[in-house]
């Protein structure tokens, strides 16, 4: 009996690939916006995210007021004009990393994974699917990614004054260090 | 000329005025009244139960809050943060600093009462997404009054 045990605790561990809920409150999302005319970007450094290790899923949350840009004015234009913020005041994502088993949390490595899931901006879900790479480090995973989104597929409105300066391509970069909470 | 004269005025001034505004800078927290002083507990309460109400008087606003630190968290070099206890296991007010601010926050131990200063920019976590369910009141820009 007591064997049997052995065996399966034995199995556990080979087969264990450092399951469990891996989170962060302190990722980081930018994005960059490139014209001729002008180069926009901003960061949010309080990015709240958590994937489950085991079934893959993974989940984002994101005060879109808490973007910080360099020129004050921009900030102010991102948030009244843009995004209404107040009264939309989150970005969520929630999806799953699609090829979670091939990713060995407890073996020190990179790993590439393709992401899939619903992205709320402005109160408008959409699809989205980007490749990400998780980086394991002695039981710490660094996830990234950057994929291109078109405001106007969330119902941002970009006055024609100012559409020679806001591109069409938004680049978003995502850089998060998870850590294992449970 | 003397209309000439106006009108080169009008136009270096309206161009003077575009420029500051272009250039205005970010709310100065320090040289900031505050618009209301919370204690943790209260600043969640606020949010929690009524975020769109809460966002609309507060949100960008410079506030104080004081409460116990639940912990620091210097996971990201870019913003350090420091943890206040506001609602039990899954209540909380994160507050983040500037970089240069690292070391007033190195002498803050957990459990020690702060209070503190910043400009309040809404209500994080969802109680829709399962695994982010704990959630924070979030303050930026943040500096220690005491």
């Amino acid at each position: 009996m007591i064997l049997v045990g052995f065996a399966a605790l034995a199995l556990f561990a080979f087969t264990n690939h450092g399951g469990g809920v891996y989170k962060t409150n302190t990722g980081n999302v930018s994005f960059f916006s490139h014209t001729n005319v002008e180069d926009i970007s901003a960061i949010n450094h309080k990015v709240k995210t958590a994937f489950d290790a085991s079934s893959g899923k993974i989940q984002f949350s994101v005060l879109v007021k808490d973007f910080e840009f360099a020129k004050a004015l921009m900030q102010e234009h991102f948030n009244e004009n843009y995004m209404e913020s107040t009264k939309f005041p989150k970005a969520t994502f929630n999806g799953m990393i699609e090829n979670v088993e091939a990713i060995d949390f407890s073996t020190n490595g990179n790993y590439t994974a393709n992401v899939m899931g619903e992205l709320t901006i402005k109160g408008v879900t959409k699809e989205v699917s980007t490749t990400s790479t998780f980086k394991v480090n002695n039981g710490t995973v660094n996830g990234m990614t950057k994929f291109i989104l078109n405001p106007e597929d969330y119902n941002i409105e970009i006055p024609k004054v100012v559409s020679n300066k806001i591109s069409r391509e938004i680049e978003i970069t995502v850089d998060a260090d998870y850590t294992h909470s449970h | 000329m003397k209309k000439t004269l106006i009108i080169l005025i009008a136009i270096l001034a309206v161009g003077f005025i575009g420029y500051k505004m272009y250039n205005k800078p970010h709310t100065d927290v320090q040289a900031t009244e505050v618009l209301k002083s919370f204690s943790a507990e209260e600043l969640f309460t606020v949010f929690d139960l009524g975020e769109a109400q809460a966002m609309a008087q507060f949100a960008d606003q410079v506030i104080g809050v004081n409460g116990v630190v639940y912990q620091k968290d210097f996971g990201n070099e870019l913003e350090p943060q420091i943890v206040l206890e506001a609602n039990g296991d899954n209540g909380y007010i994160r507050c983040g600093f500037k970089p240069e601010e690292k070391s007033k926050l190195e002498k803050i131990k957990e459990g020690q009462s702060v209070k503190v200063k910043g400009l309040c920019k809404g209500i994080n976590g969802s109680e829709e997404l399962d695994l982010l369910a704990d959630i924070d009141v979030v303050m930026s820009n943040c500096i220690i009054i005491e």
